[in-house]
């Protein structure tokens, strides 16, 4: 059946980088919580002072990415509006919760550390419990999650139809980008002990992600052609699969396997961390484009699976 | 008391007054001035700004007595769903079903976020770009060329400035007991604003004056559409399927995928606290 | 509208629109009523619901098309040969309601001697002067009796009486003519045919709906003639859900008729006194006009009490009520011939107030390039547009225009009071509801200063000359202080004076058969009278409606009559022809007419009342005539005489057609008006270089100035643009959307292409495939936000003989992928025309001249 003169019957996200990067640090805060956690009450300095860098950079991320929000809704006042309830069938309602008891939860185990490391009076240490740990861990699976769900959860067939696959890659996408985050702060620290472990972590992470993806690709058909093709889908295919992920886990295996020199295996830890973020961004950013020819085919949006 | 509207293609003649209407009435400003070659639709589709559209379908067919042409017209319209997908979704609470059962957005408290504008399975709310004064005025056609007042002029849009908009089933005329602009600007009934019961009953009846004169009628929305969406308080009376108008045939709920959502997500969140569990503390 | 007048009585639709809800069949054609009548065709949508059939023939498939039940295509400008297929069809199978119309058409009457048929001369009536090219149109008059009455046989066996006269006319429409000449399918035609007849009789109506698709044709008086003839036929005319709805144009387009802004015409329909006519006192005048039987009788009291209203107190009997202040006729003064005058120099000056004619008049070029000789133009509007700003057009140069132009600020229809009457006849009241903005004001009170301005001017005159301008009645001061103050005249007062008014106590009169002969009553419309009957009312501000004709609501003329000829919804015998179609009838009880609209008829006259020869006026009637304005009581199948061209209608092909006339040698009406000069170029018929038919009208979206300035109506039909249909637009390598050129002799123009299977060749002629061409002319290019080149560019001006309407309908044009060049400024000359030469200018070699007869 024709379309109305081939018109799109749905209307596109009208979102841009600062959505995408939201998405993207959600995903990341999700991971850093899951770190942070593992992390947590070990007695190595190794340990300590990866647990320190992700809390530090967990309250870090939990304080701008509001901003970045509000660069997108453009008065600084209309962030507040979000917290006028709490709506349990709205992704965005519940995530902007998240974010501000993800904020609250990171900022307490950051005061913590703060106290540790005698920034602050270290009395202000028992104002956070140390619940607030597996709490920000907890917060943050959901932070990484909702990201995805927020974009399945909605109208756009490609989304619709990736209402497992999407969540389910955003939290490995996340957790894969925190790991690759905090290998870099590592590196730079030259907190080198830690890195095999946060290695491995990425590797699973990516790993989880690209068979998600792979599957939802295998659906195939109308409405996931506008992620996997095209403009768009070479994208995806070049930064995120490729680079993001394949890549990465490469580099990732081989310094698992082969013992390089110090030098160049912080170059290769270095690169793979960053090919690691630019693909969990690029992830997003295709999400969001793909999203948007999605709602121009009305075709794929006349009949669509529950 | 739920109010809405029961469209009838078959009585509508394409004449736009209800489009006209409702920006009239909502001071809402032109889409811009572009002929698009779509039949004598240069709209094209409802927008943050345009909240009735009308939908012309042209069509040539040859049957044993020789050409024959149809031009069907219908006048869209936000549906106000029974299960709203931008209501649910809104995160701000500035979508709201109101006393007359209608989907309401209220623009002092719409914050522009857009997830209402991705959750709409019907492609009809839309954000409105911030409109200002100058040219952007006259680029949207909110001012004439030479008349300052109308320069000055900041309609309830302009005032706001990047919110979403679509039709609010005229609330505020309902409220003190008026018939919505774009029902009362129809000259010939295409638009029937009332109670949903009667409307139902009317509806039920004219398909079947219309199917006894041999006209394929149907109703669009009137029962339950299926995908959680339940009932349209906007419901159509077509000729043509759903999709000539660019309607959907299955739409789905948007709120109905988030349980699974969740579920993918804490599954792979859990599977990978295990095996980061392991390769962290596995040792311990 | 003389095709109306001429055949009922009077100059005006028939019906009044909510009564369309009453028929069984409704036969659209020449209008596009969806689209320019929007609000009134929810009744044609109501009878439908109802049941009834509708019909749509058009050249194009319209809104209207996408509602009727039945489309068929037409070539533009045969509308004739359309319907007098139908009066064929009806005749050739006895399908005319024979009770209606023996007794009241004039089908008995017995046709002269001396009259001799288009059959018999190939196109032409007895009676052609050659050199005065007119018709000597005694050669059509009726054969009378001894006692001067006309002749008639009410058997209908006379081979010279009307009905058989009118079988021989038609006998070559037949279905197969039909379809050559206008390219209708047989069976689609057929089935119509079938349909209105099928649709009238004693229980059933038809209702035909036409405008100005009917009317702006070289012809177009005769094709309302045809469509008159077909419903009288039928027995339609004066019943429920019959009729003819003329649909009128602007909001006021009646208005300005019945108080006519026509320049042959005084208010109430009584002709402008013309020397050519030798009128020139008001004795010879009421000789001329005043008729022996039917209402006419009564012209004396109509025009005197009209000269007591102008002139008050100066008009007594001893100066013939001031007649001579009239102003006489000497030719044609219509805007077409006066736009000529005007480039040629004899015109000095132009008002031009609510009209748009540098975008909307035909041959615009001509217009503005006459503006450019005028010594001043004052136009009143509330919009710049293409008139008040010709002097900057595209292409002209400003510095050699010299025309002092006078551009007065208007208000709009919400700034002022005053009545509008609609297309049903219906006078609306509307009250002010915001004062206007900065120095506007209404156009009321531009004129009602001039007028004192020039009193002031004159004041102490004592020049003979100068009387007419120092006795006219000039008071309107308005009733509210504030806008007496602001010099606003009161639109109620003028209103009143148009009801007309006892001159001893100033009282008004109660309807028009109060007013007087004598100088005792003063009336400025005579048919308006009634709509003020007492100091306390206004029956235009009536809102009140009912169920079936609405009395309360406004006030119609005539004496509120809503169906004209009501009369004829009844038998003979007064009874309702069935009980299906009752309306109004003789109560024989109380020995008077009755039934839901004001009778169109004497109360009290019994319909058994024989008719009285020697009587004057309707006494000379029968109880049975209902026509009571026309002298015979009759609906008028063959009209002796009033109109110039024909008594009965003959196709002939538009003035610029694509084809050789397949019913006559004579191949366009042989009294068509044309100008050809350089300035006015006409494309010439059959020719190659112009092979398409090309036709305009408006569109819902768009009304000219005061839509393209609106961006909400402004968006939804942002451009102007052409329909064509898809095979054209293959052939000519024109793709949808594109911009492409269309071009006549006189020249280009430039549009968006709608490619649509809306549009679809015709096959005409010797089988000859015909595209036909749209274009709406809303448009202009000077000012609005939808903008666009307008078809006044390409049509040259040509008149019809009765009403001097321009043919914009049926034109024929080229089309061409691409933009036209642009204009530079300076490129175009207004050229100065040294005599009328008799050229085509750029037009080819090829084709045939509109005159010519093969
Ligand atoms: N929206 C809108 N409404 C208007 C106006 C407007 O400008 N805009 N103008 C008003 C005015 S001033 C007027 S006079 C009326 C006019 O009202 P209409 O006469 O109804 O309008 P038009 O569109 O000029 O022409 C009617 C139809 O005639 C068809 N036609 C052309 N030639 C022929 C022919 O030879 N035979 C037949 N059968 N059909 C033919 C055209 O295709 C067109 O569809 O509308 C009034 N209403
Ligand atoms: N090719 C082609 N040409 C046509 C036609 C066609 O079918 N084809 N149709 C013809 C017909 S039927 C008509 S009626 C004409 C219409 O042609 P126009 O009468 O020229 O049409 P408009 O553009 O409506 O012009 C009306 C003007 O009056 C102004 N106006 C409105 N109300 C008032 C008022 O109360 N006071 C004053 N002072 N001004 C006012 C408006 O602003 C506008 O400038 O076009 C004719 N031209
Ligand atoms: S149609 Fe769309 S905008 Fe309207 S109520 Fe339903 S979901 Fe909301
Ligand atoms: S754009 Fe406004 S109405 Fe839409 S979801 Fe966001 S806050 Fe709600
Ligand atoms: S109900 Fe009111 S807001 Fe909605 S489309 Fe009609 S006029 Fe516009
Ligand atoms: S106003 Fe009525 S008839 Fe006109 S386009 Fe709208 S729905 Fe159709
Ligand atoms: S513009 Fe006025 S006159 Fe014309 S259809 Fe609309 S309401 Fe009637
Ligand atoms: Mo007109």
């Amino acid at each position: 059946m024709k379309s109305y003169y081939d018109r799109p019957l749905l209307k596109g996200p009208h979102w841009g980088a600062n959505v995408v990067t939201y998405l993207f640090l959600g995903g990341i805060m999700g991971g850093l919580g899951l770190i942070s956690l593992l992390s947590d009450d070990r007695p190595e300095p190794a340990m300590k002072k990866l647990r320190k860098a992700t809390r530090y950079t967990a309250f870090a991320l939990a304080a701008i990415n509001p901003p970045i929000l509000i660069s997108h809704l453009g008065r600084p006042e209309r962030f507040l509006n979000m917290l006028r309830i709490v709506k349990f069938k709205s992704p965005m309602s519940l995530g902007v919760w998240g974010l501000v008891l993800y904020s609250g939860a990171a900022g307490a185990n950051a005061l913590r550390e703060l106290a540790d490391d005698g920034i602050v009076p270290s009395a202000l240490r028992y104002v956070a419990p140390s619940a607030t740990v597996p709490i920000q861990a907890l917060l943050g699976a959901f932070m990484a999650g909702y990201t995805g769900v927020l974009i399945s959860a909605t109208a756009i067939p490609l989304w619709g139809t990736g209402k497992r696959h999407i969540p389910a890659f955003s939290v490995c996408s996340g957790a894969a980008s925190a790991s690759a985050l905090a290998t870099l702060l590592s590196t730079l620290q030259g907190n080198h002990e830690v890195i095999p472990r946060l290695e491995r972590l990425e590797m699973a992470a990516s790993a989880l992600e690209i068979v998600t993806i792979a599957d939802f690709r295998k659906r195939g058909g109308r409405a996931t052609a506008p992620l996997f093709e095209g403009r768009v889908g070479k994208r995806l295919r070049d930064y995120t699969i490729l680079g993001g992920i394949v890549v990465p886990f490469v580099l990732n295996a081989v310094g698992g396997a082969v013992r390089l020199p110090k030098s160049i295996d912080a170059l290769r830890s270095i690169a793979a961390s960053m090919l690691t973020l630019i693909g969990g961004y690029v992830l997003r950013e295709s999400l969001i484009e793909a999203g948007k020819l999605s709602a121009n085919d009305p075709q794929a949006a006349f009949r669509q699976p529950s | 008391m739920a109010t809405g509207f029961f469209t009838d293609a078959t009585l509508c003649i394409g004449c736009k007054a209800c489009e006209v209407a409702c920006k009239q009435w909502n001071e809402l400003p032109s889409d811009g001035f572009e002929f698009t070659g779509n039949s004598y639709d240069n709209t094209s589709q409802l927008s943050g700004t345009t909240w009735r559209h009308v939908d012309f379908v042209e069509r040539e067919s040859f049957d044993e007595s020789g050409l024959k042409t149809s031009w069907s017209m219908v006048s869209d319209v936000c549906k106000h769903c029974t299960n709203a997908g931008c209501l649910e979704a809104c995160p701000t609470g500035a979508i709201v079903r109101n006393e007359f059962g209608s989907v309401f957005v209220q623009p002092d408290i719409c914050n522009g976020c857009g997830y209402c504008v991705v959750s709409c399975p019907f492609g009809v709310i839309d954000l409105i770009e911030a409109v200002g004064r100058g040219d952007d005025a006259k680029k949207y056609g909110l001012a004439t060329l030479h008349d300052d007042r109308l320069n000055d002029r900041k309609t309830a849009v302009q005032a706001t400035g990047g919110v979403a908009g679509k039709c609010s089933l005229c609330f505020d005329r309902q409220r003190v007991g008026m018939v919505p602009a774009c029902a009362k600007a129809c000259p010939t009934e295409s638009i029937q604003f009332g109670e949903i019961e009667e409307l139902h009953e009317r509806a039920k009846r004219r398909v079947e004056t219309l199917q006894e004169r041999g006209v394929e009628a149907r109703l669009y929305g009137a029962d339950d559409i299926g995908g959680g969406i339940g009932a349209l308080n906007a419901f159509f009376l077509l000729t043509e399927s759903p999709e000539a108008y660019n309607l959907p045939v299955e739409p789905v709920l948007p709120s109905t995928r988030q349980t699974m959502g969740y579920a993918a997500a804490a599954a792979a969140a859990l599977t990978l606290a295990t095996i980061g569990w392991a390769i962290f503390r596995g040792d311990s | 509208m003389p095709g109306l007048g001429t055949s009922f009585g009077r100059g005006g639709a028939t019906v009044w629109l909510p009564d369309l809800e009453n028929a069984d069949c409704i036969l659209i054609q020449g209008s596009n009523f969806a689209e320019a009548h929007p609000v009134a065709f929810r009744f044609v949508m109501k009878a439908k619901e109802r049941g009834a059939v509708i019909i749509h023939v058009d050249p194009r498939f319209t809104r209207t098309s996408a509602v009727a039940d039945l489309y068929a295509p037409i070539r533009s400008g045969t509308d004739i040969a359309f319907l007098g297929g139908i009066i064929n069809f009806v005749l050739q199978n006895e399908r005319y309601f024979r009770e209606y119309v023996a007794a009241y058409t004039n089908a008995a009457t017995i046709v002269g001697e001396n009259f001799v048929d288009t059959e018999d001369l190939d196109g032409m009536f007895s009676g052609w002067n050659d050199e005065t090219k007119s018709y000597d149109t005694s050669n059509w008059n009726f054969e009378r009796n001894d006692d001067g009455t006309l002749r008639r046989d009410e058997t209908l066996q006379h081979p010279r009486c009307v009905l058989n006269v009118l079988r021989r006319h038609f006998a070559r429409y037949t279905p197969e003519m039909v379809e050559r000449v206008c390219g209708t399918p047989q069976k689609e035609f057929l089935k119509i045919a079938e349909l209105l007849a099928r649709n009238s009789g004693s229980e059933r109506t038809t209702a035909f709906a036409y405008a100005v698709g009917w009317t702006q044709h070289t012809t177009g008086v005769q094709f309302v003639r045809t469509a008159a003839i077909l419903q009288l036929l039928l027995g339609n005319i004066g019943r429920p859900g019959g009729g003819i709805m003329a649909l009128r144009g602007h909001a006021n387009i009646q208005g300005a008729t019945d108080v006519p802004t026509l320049y042959d015409l005084l208010p109430g329909y009584l002709p402008m006194p013309s020397a050519l006519r030798d009128e020139g006192s008001l004795e010879r005048y009421l000789a001329r006009n005043t008729k022996a039987t039917g209402w006419w009788a009564n012209m004396p009291k109509y025009i005197i009490s009209l000269l007591k209203a102008f002139y008050g107190d100066a008009a007594t009997a001893e100066n013939d009520f001031c007649y001579g202040y009239l102003p006489q006729l000497i030719g044609d003064h219509s805007v077409l011939p006066t736009t000529f005058a005007m480039k040629d120099g004899t015109v000095k000056g132009y008002f031009v107030i609510g009209q748009n004619p540098g975008a909307s008049g035909q041959n615009a070029e001509l217009v503005s390039s006459a503006m450019e000789r005028l010594d001043w133009l004052v136009n009143i509007d509330f919009f710049d547009n293409e008139t008040v700003s010709f002097w900057h057009r595209e292409g002209a140069d400003p510095t050699k225009i010299g025309t002092e132009v006078f551009f007065l600020p208007g208000a709009t229809v919400l700034e002022k009071e005053g009545t509008m009457t609609q297309t049903s006849r219906v006078l609306q009241w509307h009250d002010k509801a915001i004062e206007p903005i900065g120095d506007s004001k209404s156009d009321l009170w531009y004129f009602y200063d001039l007028g004192k301005r020039l009193k002031a001017l004159y004041a102490d005159s004592q020049d003979p000359k100068d009387r007419p301008i120092l006795d006219l009645a000039w008071e309107y001061d308005h009733e509210d202080e504030r806008e007496r103050a602001a010099g606003e005249p009161s639109a109620l007062r003028v209103l009143r004076e148009l009801n007309g008014f006892t001159v001893a106590d100033g009282k008004q009169v109660a309807g028009f058969a109060d007013l007087a002969a004598d100088g005792s009553t003063a009336c400025g419309c005579w048919i308006y009278s009634g709509v003020c009957p007492d100091e306390t009312t206004n029956h235009a501000r009536g809102r009140i409606a009912d169920a079936r004709s609405s009395p309360g609501w406004g006030w119609a003329w005539p004496a509120n009559r809503r169906t004209l000829y009501n009369r004829a919804s009844a038998d003979p015998a007064g009874n309702p022809w069935s009980e299906r179609k009752k309306y109004v009838w003789w109560d024989a009880q109380k020995r008077e007419w009755t039934g839901y609209d004001v009778p169109d008829f004497p109360k009290a006259k019994d319909p058994a009342t024989p008719a009285r020869p020697g009587a004057s006026g309707i006494d000379a009637h029968s109880g049975a005539d209902p026509f009571i304005m026309n002298l015979d009581g009759r609906g008028q199948l063959f009209v002796a005489g009033a109109l110039a061209d024909a008594p009965m209608p003959a196709h002939y092909e538009p003035l610029q057609s694509v084809i050789e006339n397949p019913l006559y040698a004579q191949q366009s009406n042989p009294l068509l008006r044309e100008w050809k000069r350089d300035d006015n170029r006409y494309n010439r018929s059959v020719d190659p270089d112009y092979p398409y038919v090309l036709t305009t009208y408006r569109i819902t979206e768009m009304s000219g100035i005061m839509t393209r300035y609106i961006p909400w109506l402004a968006e939804l039909q942002p451009e102007a643009f052409c329909e064509i249909d898809p095979e054209l637009a293959v052939e000519k390598g024109i793709a949808n959307g594109s911009h492409v050129t269309i071009s006549t002799a006189l020249g280009e123009m430039e549009a968006r292409a709608l490619v649509s299977g809306r549009m679809q060749p015709l096959r005409i002629g010797k089988g000859q495939r015909v595209h036909q061409i749209g274009i709406p002319y809303n448009y202009g290019r000077m000012v609005g936000f939808a903008r666009g080149d307008s078809p006044g560019d390409l049509i040259a001006l040509s008149m019809d003989p009765n009403v001097s309407i321009h043919e914009a309908k049926s034109l024929t044009c080229s089309i061409r992928p691409g933009r036209r060049a642009a204009r530079s400024a300076g490129s175009i000359e207004a050229p100065v025309p040294t005599e009328q030469q008799r050229a085509y200018g750029a037009g080819s070699a090829h084709g045939i001249d509109a005159g010519e007869r093969r």
